[in-house]
């Protein structure tokens, strides 16, 4: 009970007159595109500030900003997820952070900073995966902002909000709001899950990641690169047997280096360095605070219009490239029926009668919008190939250098699993 | 002895390691390397403002790293300050100089980076000429809000003399901003285009010709058959299509066509994918020019004074390429690059065309050197800088712009952009508005949509037809907020900013040629009034 005292009473006196001089003209007023629903005033500020608990996904460089301007914006209630730690190189964007935090949990030294920085807000972190909460945990937020670098994680976070919408509860539909940068390039975007088109219906606008053929690796070096796949992916399990290779530790990175260096030698391959060899293994994207900032800032300014309806939404997606003056794009991108998440309908698929089953598991790594790294597949009752666990990886094996058509009917549908996702997509096949 | 070998790879590794400042920027380092870097950390940088928008600018560029940072404010903090600024004490820093409590705040992102806070008037220092000399002193100049009046001097100051630094202005008010560079000219060497440079194979060089000249289809074995790189493949082809065709090459669709087939048909296993790879890129053989439009739009550019052109480097070089494409010893085009894309090919062909297209490359730098030293013997240029022009020729850029406010007082500009880019424009011309209403004195909560739809009218003078629909979106956005530095545009403002700033002061990427405008109502953001 005291307690509860204390901290409204903090809560209040951080609030000193004129502290929202500045967000208050927007919440004070309609503009003249502001949806007629709009409660200006009080009441609008009293949600935002005591009723909006959000939720931010990655402490990274998307997370120190979106934290910041959320705190800014009127936010009070802040959580926030992260399963790393702070590293040097960091420093030159994620800007909540010291060269005395390296090796602490960004989630907590992120929250610890924004709340001494900015009274009276309360960011709650979390070291850890997004896997490892529920949909009640996620199920407590009016909204999400997601600022990950990770493919899988978008994924799995785009997939769960999705699968917690139920139609009779519309506090169950959480909007998702997701940034991402490259460089100078950078999007943010809307996704109402359900509703608008989802993280996984864009899938195949992603960049192809770039993966050199082991035949090209082994045989035709001819990149810098590929001296350095050879190092990575041939060189080191053969040298170093079961001894795992951290990207992190100099020591295995100097190896790396070396042994490419060696390769490009023997084959008059110029153009191995220390730093691309760390770019290459560790797949490095270049990231500037500038361009993080931008995107920051639109996924922000999105949740707060969401949050506060004092203008209209992003509807749905704004791309920025930097690199040659500003261009950027705002669009709406369609929802995809055969979105394995959000779509519901099969994806149709024609093959030779011929192709086996581990060919067709290479197809379905290799399509864009697909992108699988370790599918289960299955046909009804069938099991066609399961990964694990080991038993059934076993049993199932054989089934792998069998013609897809001997085990599927024309017309027949396989079903697509990987532990990494959380939902499955269901292929009809169809014979050439 | 084995003890001894390890110890030697051990200090092998130590020294092959980055140092903590090249593990600190490795981020950036790989978008504009130590050069661009370097040429950050000279720069010296005045923010004429304490704002949320500009310590948000001043973060993106204390991280990055550049030199030196002043922030010139005279004002003391508010608690409207307090409540939008991440740079400052919160409620703590009330009624204490802005300038005095942000820098520490933004000094501590980067301990290699030096911050001043200075709370004389900008007001006064432009009236002085020792005020005037030491605002022209600074590598770059960026305000924001700043009254229409001072910005007027303060950018007239800076026009006077091609030498003195950039001007950023930068306004914003709630959900709309917009933001302009003044500069005279910016020469960028290393723009980073994504487009891929000529590999020349409409007009291969000897050695290349001689190659393709000696291989015979006939005569390869089936795995030299199916390496043999697509440029040999697209070359070869080339040539026997002229011979069929009167010398020309393939123009019409259908030539473009049946030339792709007959790539294709070279084709003798599925599996010889380095002729899928020829057809895929036989567009080069229609499509590359030896010389864009972009790049022989600055070769026909008439001649600098090099005596007065802060950038005489830059001028000269362009003068010796221009000589370089006429000169009967050169190819005729611009220098060849070094750089080739990977092909489906063998490691032994690839590294003898690569040795080829270098060698070659080689030669056309020297024979351009030559040309340099000939015309400009008394001029000093770091060779690096040469080498990087040769290389970068395809890609070179060259902005001039106007002084800051010349756009608005260009009617004709003004009349086509309404045209072109209606929503940017009325956009930019409510802001234009409000700073005028301000000027002329008016409290700001009490501007109405009328009295600045009003004056956006008389902006743009009788008789220009204003978009109505959009004209009324803008300006009841700039009057619903006329004083707002909301977070989440100030945020956005210091990212694009700052963006630009760099690209100004690495002279790598492009700059905003124009106004960049932002509506963060509608997302969007667009460029206008480019000279
Ligand atoms: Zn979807």
């Amino acid at each position: 009970m005291a307690t509860t005292i204390v901290m409204n009473g903090a809560a209040v006196a951080a609030d000193w007159p004129g502290r929202y001089h500045h967000v208050d003209q927007v919440l004070d007023r309609p503009g003249p595109r502001t949806d007629p629903s709009f409660q200006a005033g009080d009441e609008v500020k009293d949600f935002l500030r005591d009723k909006c608990k959000i939720l931010v996904i990655g402490a990274g460089g998307l997370g120190c900003e979106i934290l910041a301007n959320l705190a800014l914006s009127g936010f009070k209630d802040i959580h926030v997820i992260d399963m790393d730690t702070i590293d040097i190189s960091n420093l030159n964007r994620q800007f909540l952070f010291r060269p005395k935090n390296v090796g602490k949990p960004k989630a907590t030294v992120a929250a610890e900073f924004i709340m001494a920085r900015v009274p009276g807000v309360k960011v709650t972190p979390y070291y850890g995966k997004i896997q490892d909460k529920d949909e009640d945990y996620y199920m407590q937020f009016k909204l999400v902002i997601c600022g990950l670098d990770s493919v899988e994680a978008r994924r799995w976070i785009n997939a769960t909000l999705v699968n917690m919408v139920d139609p009779e509860n519309p506090e169950s539909l959480k909007p998702l709001i997701d940034g991402g940068t490259e460089g100078f390039k950078g999007q943010a975007r809307v996704i109402l899950p359900t509703i608008s088109s989802c993280y996984e219906c864009s899938l195949d606008m992603l960049n192809k990641p770039t993966a050199f053929p082991i035949c090209t690796i082994a045989n035709t070096p001819r990149l810098p690169e590929h001296c350095i796949e050879w190092a990575s992916v041939l060189e080191w399990p053969r040298v170093h047997g079961d001894k795992k290779m951290d990207t992190d530790d100099p020591e295995h990175i100097g190896w790396l280096y070396k042994t490419a260096l060696a390769r490009g030698k023997e084959f008059n391959i110029e153009g191995v360095t220390y730093s691309l060899t760390q770019g290459v293994v560790k797949n490095i994207i270049p990231a500037i605070a500038s361009t993080n900032a931008i995107i920051a800032a639109s996924c922000c300014n999105e949740a707060f219009k969401i949050a506060t309806s004092s203008a209209a939404y992003l509807n749905n997606y704004f791309m920025l490239i930097g690199t040659d003056s500003v261009y950027s794009f705002t669009f709406e991108h369609e929802k995809r029926p055969e979105c394995p998440v959000c779509g519901g309908e099969a994806v149709d698929i024609t093959i030779s009668k011929d192709l086996t089953v581990d060919k067709l598991i290479e197809t379905l790594i290799e399509r864009q919008d697909i992108q699988i790294k370790k599918p289960s597949l299955s046909s009804g009752p069938k099991h066609l190939y399961f990964q694990a666990p080991p038993q059934l990886e076993e049993a199932t094996r054989p089934n792998l250098e069998k013609p897809v058509s001997e085990l599927v009917a024309d017309g027949g549908e396989i079903t697509v699993t990987a532990t990494t996702l959380p939902f499955s997509l269901s292929l009809r096949i169809h014979y050439s | 002895m084995l003890q001894n070998e390890s110890q030697t790879l051990d200090e092998a590794t130590m020294n092959i390691q980055p140092d903590n400042k090249t593990r600190r920027y490795d981020r950036q380092l790989r978008l504009w390397a130590a050069s661009g870097q370097a040429a950050l950390e000279s720069s010296r940088i005045l923010l004429t403002s304490g704002s949320a928008t500009s310590t948000s600018i001043l973060k993106n560029l204390v991280l990055p790293g550049i030199g030196h940072f002043t922030i010139l404010d005279a004002a003391r903090t508010t608690p409207a300050d307090a409540g939008n600024n991440f740079f400052l004490n919160a409620d703590a820093s009330i009624g204490k100089f802005r300038a005095e409590e942000a820098v520490p705040l933004l000094r501590e992102l980067n301990e290699s980076v030096d911050g001043v806070a200075d709370t004389r008037e900008l007001e006064a220092l432009l009236q002085t000429d020792e005020g005037r000399k030491y605002l022209a002193s600074f590598t770059l100049v960026i305000t924001h809000n700043l009254p229409a009046k001072t910005l007027d001097q303060l950018a007239s100051l800076l026009w006077q003399d091609p030498t003195y630094p950039p001007l950023i202005v930068v306004r914003s008010a709630g959900f709309l901003a917009d933001f302009y560079i003044q500069l005279h000219e910016h020469c960028v060497i290393e723009s980073h285009s994504e487009t891929a440079p000529s590999l020349r194979l409409t007009k291969p060089f000897p050695a290349l010709q001689a190659w393709a000249d000696t291989l015979d289809y006939d005569k390869l074995d089936p795995t030299e058959h199916a390496h043999v790189p697509f440029a040999l493949v697209l070359i070869k082809e080339a040539d026997k299509w002229r011979a069929e065709h009167g010398g020309a090459l393939p123009r019409a669709y259908a030539e473009q066509k049946a030339f792709k087939a007959a790539v294709r048909a070279r084709q003798r296993k599925l599996d010889e994918e380095n002729y899928e790879e020829a057809e895929a890129q036989a567009v080069r053989m229609w499509s590359e020019k030896s010389i864009s439009s972009d790049i022989q739009a600055l070769l026909d550019l008439p001649p600098v004074d090099l005596r007065t052109s802060p950038n005489a480097a830059f001028h000269a070089l362009l003068e010796a390429l221009r000589l370089f494409v006429q000169d009967p010893a050169g190819p005729g085009s611009l220098p060849l690059t070094s750089t080739l894309p990977d092909m489906k090919t063998d490691t032994e062909s690839y590294v003898k065309l690569q040795r080829m297209y270098k060698e070659q490359a080689r030669v056309e730098n020297a024979l351009f050197k030559e040309i340099l030293k000939k015309n400009f013997p008394d001029l000093r240029i770091e060779d690096a800088v040469v080498d990087a022009f040769v290389k970068n020729a395809h890609h070179i850029k060259l902005l001039r712009g106007r002084q800051s406010g010349g756009f608005d007082k260009d009617k004709d500009a003004l009349a086509s952009a309404l045209q072109i880019f209606p929503k940017e424009t009325v956009t930019h011309l409510a802001l234009s508005a409000l700073s005028e209403l301000l000027a002329r004195g008016a409290e700001p909560a009490s501007i109405t949509a009328e009295a600045l739809t009003a004056e956006v009218h008389a902006l743009v003078g009788q008789g220009v037809e204003l978009p109505n629909d959009e004209l009324e979106a803008a300006a009841g956005e700039v009057v619903r907020a006329p004083t707002a530095d909301l977070p989440n545009t100030a945020a956005f403002l210091g990212g694009m900013v700052a963006q630009e700033a760099i690209k100004l002061l690495t002279k790598q990427y492009v700059p905003v040629n124009g106004y960049c405008v932002i509506d963060l109502v509608d997302s969007w953001t667009g460029i206008i009034g480019a000279p």
